[in-house]
């Protein structure tokens, strides 16, 4: 219970911090959120409207706070730059609560898709004796680390939707409409997110069983008659999954935050297309509210991992 | 019977094991001695089939009974070895912290032997289980059962172990130096286990170890072995009394022991040697090694007749008169002159929860620690591990500030020398440069001590000469260098910058016994030339004997006893004192 305080109190300072920052850099980056919207042509009245519309015209602080207690009320502000109809703003939470999902499923199936494929093919590649095996996942999985995300997800298109014809590329259906659909889709995407993750978790958890093989314990294991099958799988696993989990924990972290690149690539109304367009079209409300949602599913992510180490080795929850 | 016939084993060109025969009748316990590097583990391994598969039988065989588990130019029948495996034979390992498994439970770990080799299941198993853990001498033995090996303490983490080599009733047992990292009281009861169990389940058993103290506790009969070879063969005694090689001469008379006390290494010693260039004559021998042969059985009562009257004598010759004119030379004073004075030292240490918000929790590993050393002496510190010997040591030296009480040194900045020569220098560095590092860290602290490049060179060779080492050496890394060589480089530099106190932190507990005798003369050495004080940390109460002239006995963070050493060993005021002498 102490232990789950301290995290949550560690979780709401680098919020708090993190959205300072946030707020910050927006104040010294250059660009003008009125001119953004307006253009070039406004007359110097209609800016000076929209600015007390936004609120821009006051003192930074007073923004600030203003911000974090609407945000703490529910309130996470209006976008500057999408509108619901001609006469309203959107709200953020509604902007995001839009495309979250996409992205939120995207990363489930790419995490599954690299669970079930990484850890058995590391376990496999660990226990192989075979010469030719061992090179040719060498290669493999080199080759496919190295590729360019953005590349790999045109392969993948190429593949499985003009050649193999398994998914019609550009036909995204979103999942209030067909959920079935929208899981199918998802699911090329997700092969382009997973399969450099899958080499790069595979080649990891090799490597870890093969340096847990030489550990005095494996020798007490042999000693008694065990089989090296044995050995692997009661013995071994379980002590080299330790540094896979923090690989895999940060890979969900990177993935939860948005895949940028391969959103863009598919399509995918996402978390990431959002954050780029944002940026770039200085929508402040919708950046400050995303950027401190990657910052929570970090954190997030990294507490789960923390957990699971405790499960996975009793040693640490004594500590 | 288990015969190992003319074994002999190569990994790639290298014979680790040339033509051992060894033969081990039920009941029996052989011990295999020789220092690191001399193949006794390795024809332990080939024996119970463990050896890596890189390993290459070049000649012989292993028979189990006339069954041939093991033959020169065929390779390792596995599945036939998997049936002797655990069920007829079994091994205790040297380190009972990573020999087993560090995520289970150590009750589903000797279970597993049971699973493998019987057709037990379920409550049947633990009930087994929980019976070889009170054979054992295990309490609480339910507790135990569910228990990671991390919550045991050593001694009961290698009780576990032998609960498990020993619950199938094994015929033979392997015991690889199983009680090397075992404090001494525990070392005790862990060979008084085995000797128990192989008296009870009449096993055979393969006793290996570097310690011929150990062996000769323990086995009928000894195998003396070096680089690859059994040099000498026979009953224990014989062995002890009559050692036919000058190997095992050797090897007998470099195990510190109370047969041998400091003055006499210093008279024979033969000075500046470079290391490795053998032992012959260097040590002590005539008299010693006759005291050492005739010490039998009746060890005790002989040690108190030996030292009780010719020694105290002779000590007093030595050092009443002798080494006090000496001192007095030196330091211009009555050589009672306090180098170190602890006054009621505690020393804490900081739970290490290094996150923004737990609160630390401060604990008491030394409290009231009160003691000086003196200048040119040697005061040894002994305990168990844990006792707070190196928590001591560390605040004297400034390393830890969690303190209270007063340490006063009237020297320069005291220097270290650690343990472990193999992890303690940096490995990417040369000899040189680690020599000349403490002179570039002190001029940094103080510009007082700037010295040129050329002066620290011309330093650092001086002391490599001091410590033994030739000019070559110099440009080396420590990866080239033997763990002898290694802890003469650590040695020099606690001394480049002339400290005049020296804090040894178990500075041959990581060396074999002969490199063992010759670091500790070297340590002797420099003591009478640069005029040192050594504060001696060890457990091993035999080299803290030849080594000092007054001891400290330390338990749970208190002193518990100091006097000179001759004293405590011959008049121990406290029953710790006692059971720590006792055991070794």
């Amino acid at each position: 219970m102490k232990y789950f305080m301290k995290k949550l109190i560690t979780l709401i300072m680098t919020l708090f911090l993190v959205s300072v920052a946030a707020f910050l850099a927006f104040q010294i980056i250059p660009g003008d959120v009125v001119t953004s919207i307006l253009g070039t042509e406004a007359t110097p009245e209609r800016e000076e409207q929209l600015r007390e519309e936004l609120g821009l015209n006051k003192p930074p602080v007073e923004r600030y706070l203003n911000w974090v207690t609407d945000v703490l009320q529910g309130d996470l502000g209006e976008s500057y730059r999408f509108s619901r109809n001609m006469n309203e703003m959107m709200p953020v939470a509604e902007l995001i609560g839009d495309k979250l999902p996409v992205t939120l499923w995207l990363a489930a199936v790419s995490l599954a898709l690299i669970i079930v494929i990484a850890i058995p093919l590391g376990v496999l590649w660990a226990r192989s004796s075979s010469h030719f095996l061992d090179a040719v996942l060498g290669v493999v999985t080199q080759a496919s680390m190295a590729v360019p995300s953005f590349f790999l997800g045109i392969l993948v298109t190429y593949l499985f939707g003009i050649l193999l014809k398994f998914f019609a590329p550009g036909s995204y259906v979103s999942y209030q409409e067909d959920f079935a659909g929208f899981l199918k889709y998802l699911l090329f995407p997700a092969l382009s997110i997973a399969i450099p993750k899958i080499a790069m978790t595979a080649r990891f958890l090799r490597n870890s069983m093969l340096t847990e093989m030489q550990a005095d314990y494996v020798r007490t294991a042999y000693s008694k008659g065990c089989t090296r099958q044995r050995v692997m799988y009661g013995h071994v696993l379980r002590n080299a999954m330790m540094p896979v989990v923090t690989f895999l924990g940060m890979i969900i972290a990177e993935i939860v935050a948005g895949s940028i690149v391969i959103e863009q690539v598919f399509g995918l109304p996402g978390i990431g297309r959002l954050l780029i367009s944002s940026i770039s079209t200085r929508d402040f409300p919708v950046v400050e509210i995303l950027i401190l949602y990657i910052t929570f599913v970090v954190i997030f992510v990294y507490f789960l991992v923390d957990i699971l180490y405790r499960v996975i080795d009793p040693r640490i929850s004594e500590k | 019977m288990i015969r190992i016939e003319d074994l002999s084993v190569a990994f790639e060109d290298t014979e680790a094991v040339k033509h051992v025969s060894l033969e081990l009748i039920d009941g029996e316990v052989l011990g295999v001695v020789g220092e690191s590097g001399s193949g006794k583990s390795v024809t332990a391994l080939t024996l119970m089939g463990l050896v890596a598969d890189s390993a290459q039988i070049t000649s012989g065989r292993v028979l189990f009974d006339d069954v041939v588990l093991r033959e020169a130019g065929k390779p390792c029948d596995k599945a036939l070895y998997r049936k002797y495996q655990g069920a007829r034979m079994s091994m205790v390992f040297q380190e009972p912290m990573t020999s087993l498994n560090p995520t289970q439970r150590v009750g589903k770990q000797v279970e597993e032997m049971l699973r493998l080799h019987t057709d037990l299941r379920g409550e049947e198993m633990k009930r087994k289980v929980l019976e070889a853990f009170r054979s054992v001498g295990l309490r609480e033995v339910e507790k135990v059962y569910s228990c990671y090996p991390h919550q045991l303490s050593g001694g009961m983490r290698q009780r576990v172990m032998i609960a498990m080599a020993v619950i199938l009733h094994p015929r033979l047992i392997v015991a690889d130096e199983p009680t090397t990292a075992l404090d001494v009281t525990i070392q005790n009861q862990i060979i008084g286990l085995l000797r128990e169990i192989n008296q009870k389940q009449n096993n055979a058993m393969l006793f290996i170890t570097h310690d011929l103290n150990l062996a000769r506790r323990l086995c009928n009969r000894i195998a003396v072995m070096k680089d690859g070879e059994v040099v000498e063969l026979g009953e224990t005694e014989d062995i002890f009394q009559n050692p036919g090689e000058a190997y095992t001469k050797r090897l007998i008379e470099a195990v510190p022991s109370r047969m041998k006390r400091r003055r006499n290494i210093a008279a024979v010693r033969g000075m500046g040697e470079p290391a490795g260039s053998g032992l012959a004559g260097k040590l002590p021998t005539g008299r010693e090694s006759e005291a050492e042969a005739g010490a039998g059985q009746e060890r005790c009562a002989e040690l108190e007749r030996c030292t009780g009257q010719e020694r105290c004598a002779e000590l007093e010759r030595c050092t009443g008169q002798e080494r006090c004119a000496e001192l007095e030379r030196c330091t211009g004073q009555d050589g009672r002159n306090p180098i170190l004075q602890v006054r009621n030292l505690s020393v804490y240490y900081r739970d290490g929860n290094n996150s923004l918000f737990s609160r630390r929790e401060k604990q008491c590993v030394v409290s009231g620690a009160d003691f000086e050393l003196y200048s040119g002496e040697s005061l040894g510190l002994v305990g168990e591990s844990g006792c707070g010997k190196t928590s001591l040591s560390k605040a004297i030296l400034g390393i830890n500030k969690e303190v209270e009480g007063e340490i006063t040194h009237t020297t320069l900045r005291p220097q270290m020398i650690f343990q472990d020569p193999y992890s303690s220098l940096n490995p990417s560095k040369t000899i040189g440069w680690l020599l000349m590092e403490p002179l570039r860290a002190r001029a940094a602290l103080d510009k007082a001590y700037a010295m040129t490049r050329e002066d620290m060179e011309a330093a650092a060779y001086d002391m490599l000469h001091k410590v033994g080492m030739e000019d070559k050496y110099f440009h080396r890394k420590p990866s080239q260098l033997s763990g002898g060589q290694r802890q003469r480089v650590s040695i020099g530099q606690a001394l480049i910058t002339r400290p005049g106190m020296i804090v040894a932190d178990e500075p041959v507990s990581a060396l074999d016994v002969t490199i063992q005798a010759q670091i500790m003369e070297l340590m002797q050495k420099l003591q009478q030339e640069m005029h040192l004080s050594y504060l001696f940390i060890s457990h091993d109460i035999n080299v803290v004997y030849q080594m000092c002239d007054r001891i400290m006995v330390m338990k749970e963070g208190r002193i518990i006893e100091c006097g000179e050493t001759e004293a405590i060993f011959h008049n121990p005021r406290e029953k710790y004192t006692k059971l720590l002498l006792g055991n070794s």
